[in-house]
This record gives structure tokens, sequence and C-alpha cells, in this order.
């Protein structure tokens, strides 16, 4: 484990580096509008839109955004004790973050099990086109998150860590992009139409 | 906790039949959505022009969705 710390006050170092930065406003641009344009065409089908939005279970929202936010939580510490060199509570957190990430994507495979065995596919309607489409390219983003957090994981449990803080910031960056992603799809797709 | 506590506030929003359940469910996701970036992300510690992109965007954001709704 290399805790050498980086002075993140520079512009040129953002926590988690400037590329994956970059990454994070390409991203959030690209929900974003896309959720804006979802919004858009609410406007010609309203009662579709609100009838649709009824079909989802919010509940599995809102559990889903508990499961994500708690591993957000448990990867910020994971960090804090990185730079302290703890690894038993850098690992242990590290592993708590990817249960929250698989009991996301759980819950998620039951809502989308549910939502096939009712019909309720991307060509349904509209809404549920941008439903399909918004979801699963943010599940896409979880399952990216896992893997790059099981490697981090395996790296510094190896004997001779060469795991350097930048690269756990980086992931940790990166497990936060799908905190931020949800944040902004859930409102909008299971609650405000 | 702040952060689940108010994640329930607005699925609690959502199903009331308050005035302005839209913009509120929008700005309690916004407060989310920065509590998560400036204290997990620890933007807080970063350059003003990274604090200052991720506010202009989330306000930006807010504002159009607001308008739309």
């Amino acid at each position: 484990m290399q805790t050498a710390t980086v002075n993140h006050k520079k512009l040129y170092y953002p926590p988690g580096g400037i590329l994956l930065w970059i990454i994070i406003f390409l991203e959030l641009f690209t929900f974003g509008i896309a959720l804006i344009a979802m919004i858009l065409y609410s406007k010609y089908e309203p009662e579709i839109f609100h009838n649709s939005r009824l079909l989802l279970n919010s509940t599995f929202g809102v559990i889903n955004t508990v499961f994500l936010l708690t591993s957000g939580f448990f990867i910020a510490k994971s960090v804090e004790y990185f730079k302290v060199s703890n690894k038993s509570k850098t690992l242990c957190y590290l592993k708590l973050t990817m249960l929250g990430g698989v009991l996301f994507l759980l819950l998620k495979s039951l809502e989308y099990y549910g939502k096939i065995d009712a019909g309720l596919t991307m060509g349904y309607n509209t809404f549920f086109s941008f439903y399909w489409m918004l979801t699963l390219f943010h599940v896409i983003h979880v399952i990216v998150g896992l893997v790059i957090l099981i490697s981090i994981y395996f790296g510094i449990k190896k004997e001779n860590s060469s795991t350097k803080l930048e690269d756990m910031e980086a992931g940790a960056t990166f497990w936060h992009l799908c905190d931020l992603i949800w944040l902004l799809l859930f409102p909008v797709i299971y609650l405000l139409f | 906790m702040v952060l689940i506590v108010l994640t329930i506030i607005v699925a609690i929003i959502s199903e009331s039949n308050i005035l302005y359940t839209g913009t509120l469910i929008i700005v309690l996701s916004i407060v989310k959505f920065l509590g998560v970036s400036f204290y997990f992300m620890e933007l807080r510690k970063s350059h003003p022009f990274w604090k200052l992109s991720v506010l202009i965007f989330v306000v930006l954001f807010a504002i159009t969705v607001i308008i739309l709704i």
C-alpha cells in the first residue's frame, strides 16, 4: 500500500484524477440530457407516462438508493483507512461496499424479472424505452465499478501490495459516479411522472 | 444517515398530494447529489473549478427539470 497523498487543491489533481472527472462530466451530461428528453417526451403522452410510472415499484427504487448510498459511505471509509495504512479495515469496508453493489444488482434483477414477466419490455411504450435504456446503462456502470473494486481488493490483499492511493481514489470516485447517476435517475423515473 | 433519511422523505413526498411535489423531489434529490459529491467524493477539498463545475451542472439540471415538469 502506497499512501503518499496528493494535493487535491491543485486544478489538475481532483480526487480520483482529472481523466476520471472528465468521464464523470461526460456521463452526467449524457444521463442529464437523456432525462430531460424523457421529460419532454412525457409532455406528448402524459397519461401513458403517469400510468407506466405507477407500474414501477418505488419501494425497490428507495431500497436500491439506500444500498448505493450506504456502499458509497463504506467506500469513503475504506479510502479513509487506506490513507492511514490500516489494511484490515480498508479491506473490510471494501467488502461491505461490494456487498452493497451486489445487493443493488440482485434487487434490480428481481425488478427486471417482474417487468419482463409482465410484458413491460423496451418496446412496450416510450416510458419503458427510456426506463430500460437508462437503468440498464446504469447497471453496466455498477458492474464495471464492481470489477474495479474487486481488482483493487485483490491488489491490496497481496503481501507486497503496489496499490497506490491514486488507484484507490480513482476506484472510489468511479463507484461514487454510480451513486450520482442513480441520484438523477431515481427521482425522475420512479417518482416524477 | 442524512442521505438515507432524505431518500425516504422524497419517497413519502412523491406519494402525497402537497403542492409543488415535483419541485420538492428534485430539490431534495439535488441536496443528496451534492452530499455525495462534496463529502463522499471529497470535492470540498478540491480546486474551486471542480466545485463550481459540479454546482453549475446540478443547478442547470434542476432548473431545467423544474421548468419542464
